[in-house]
């Protein structure tokens, strides 16, 4: 075939360097579209000029079917067990060359490393897929104005659209438990809005003069290359608090001996210490909630709890502010935030019986 | 392979098929595709344009052929670019382009187009709206020749 190459340059018509395509448009001519090409000779004769001569060629231009499914964002989205309606964002991209139907799945990995590395331990449950009103309600988020869908009906070519696949999150997970989605698009046939197109395929044998079908897809996660479907990955990550609870005593002061050496004698003040520990690396938790019952040898101390201190090490510091409440036998108090990491403690003073 | 062959000798055969006019002229187009053997070596290969899909490299070419019995003067081919073909290069058969509709015309180089804001930028090929060859010589009686261009399906 070099030969032939040789042989157009030796006549001076084509030159040998391949023709350096700018990127070709995603979408371009829209398939069926006929293309023409007509050109005119204009000349004389004896100085007379003659009638102008023409000659066309015509083709038609083939349907390519091509998409891209990505994951919209960089980044595993965290979610608390028990949580609804946490989502995932993807982008669906038809680069074919006509509007088309996508249908659209949205299935969970067994185990195996998920998209952002974690290895998938969990699957979410109740996993819709919405589509991105793009008119109304918050663009670019899932919100109530969004539709839930099967599969993504007419789809325009080159532009994006945003697709939420939205699940709940079961409870009792641990912070770093992970699990994987993927979402997969195939083409179907386009032009009729509200309903499903039917299966595209492939124009298979002889090619034919008219509008042929070729796919032109990539493979992606779970699909193979020139298959008209295309598939990305994506994951939820577990972000829990987890609290630990430690409780303490020491004895303040007795009536004999005062703040020095203090014996645990009735009338002697004891001050607990409730330490309530967020690990680190999982989420701050909220209105953490703590209530105490006193014992019956013992009477609280009116106005003595401290809420919201601080601890050294293992040791209470005792410190805190106001707040917290005493019904009889209940202390009760509550903590509006514990970032991961921390330690915030409910101390409060009783006397011995 | 061999179709494709005998397409590209089609092409090469002046005159061919031509109407026995005073200058007879043959278009035609085919699809410029780059196929790797068997032994990894790339291979380009000129098809009938059946399937073609945005971005596909096209070829055109034109055969002309004089076919009165007289020179022809003053001779000027004149292709305006199909609105779904973007140009890439006429090989080295030096046309004049037109990169406004066929107003003005020059060598792609010389070229440029007014932008929004008034400046002037060279024209690419990408902005070519037509391409014509004016010859300076007459055409013989039964001369023929042949001039071609590529372009990109947009």
């Amino acid at each position: 075939m070099t030969s032939k190459l040789t042989y157009m340059g030796s006549i001076g018509l084509a030159a040998i360097t391949c023709v350096t395509a700018t990127p070709a448009l995603a979408a371009g001519t829209t398939a069926g579209s006929s293309i023409t090409n007509t050109a005119t000779v204009d000349f004389q004769v004896g100085g007379v000029s003659q009638t102008q001569q023409s000659a066309s060629d015509s083709f038609v231009v083939d349907r390519k079917i091509d998409l891209t499914v990505e994951e919209d964002g960089t980044a595993t989205t965290e979610v608390v067990p028990g949580q609804s309606n946490a989502v995932t964002t993807f982008l669906l991209t038809n680069n074919s060359n006509e509007v088309l139907d996508f249908a659209l799945a949205a299935t969970q990995i067994t185990g195996g490393t998920a998209k952002h590395l974690g290895t998938d331990s969990f699957n979410a449950t109740n996993v819709r897929i919405y589509r991105d009103n793009a008119v109304t309600g918050t663009v670019g988020s899932f919100d109530p104005g969004d539709a839930l869908v099967t599969y993504a009906d007419e789809v325009p070519v080159d532009t994006p659209v945003r697709l939420f696949v939205v699940a709940d999150i079961p409870g009792g997970l641990a912070t770093g438990a992970v699990a994987g989605i993927q979402l997969r698009a195939t083409a179907r046939e386009g032009g009729t809005a509200s309903s499903q197109g039917a299966a595209v395929s492939q124009t298979s044998g002889a090619n034919t003069a008219g509008k042929d079908t070729v796919f032109a897809d990539i493979a992606g996660v779970n699909d193979g290359a020139r298959d008209a479907a295309h598939s990305a990955a994506d994951d939820y990550t577990v972000k829990t608090a987890t609290l630990t609870v430690t409780k303490t005593s020491r004895v303040v002061d007795d009536p004999l001996n005062g703040a020095s050496n203090p014996k645990l004698i009735p009338g002697a003040t004891v001050e607990y210490c409730i330490a309530i520990a967020n690990a680190a690396g999982g989420a701050a938790a909220t209105s953490v909630a703590i209530s105490d019952s006193v014992p019956g040898q013992l009477t609280f101390v009116a106005g003595s709890i401290k809420l919201n201190g601080t601890v050294t090490g293992s040791t209470c510091n005792a410190d805190g502010g106001a707040g917290g409440s005493y019904a009889a036998p209940v202390v009760s108090g509550t903590i509006a935030t514990i970032a991961a990491g921390q330690t915030r403690t409910l101390v409060f003073q009783t006397k011995v019986n | 392979m061999r179709s494709a062959l005998l397409l590209a000798f089609a092409a090469l055969l002046p005159g061919q098929a031509l109407a026995a006019d005073q200058i007879a002229l043959d278009n035609s187009v085919f699809v410029e595709r780059v196929k790797t053997d068997a032994a990894g070596k790339q291979r380009i290969l000129l098809e009938e344009p059946k399937v073609v899909v945005p971005g596909d490299k096209l070829v055109f070419v034109l055969n002309y052929r004089n076919a009165g019995a007289r020179a022809a003067d003053r001779f000027v081919i004149t292709n305006p670019l199909p609105a779904a073909v973007r140009f890439a290069d006429a090989g080295d058969t030096q046309p004049l382009v037109s990169v406004d509709g066929g107003h003005a015309w020059g060598r792609l180089a010389d070229l440029t187009i007014t932008l929004a804001d008034g400046t002037r930028r060279a024209a690419q090929p990408a902005d070519v709206t037509h391409i014509r060859w004016a010859f300076q010589k007459p055409i013989p009686a039964g001369a023929s020749g042949k001039l071609m261009f590529r372009g990109i399906v947009k």
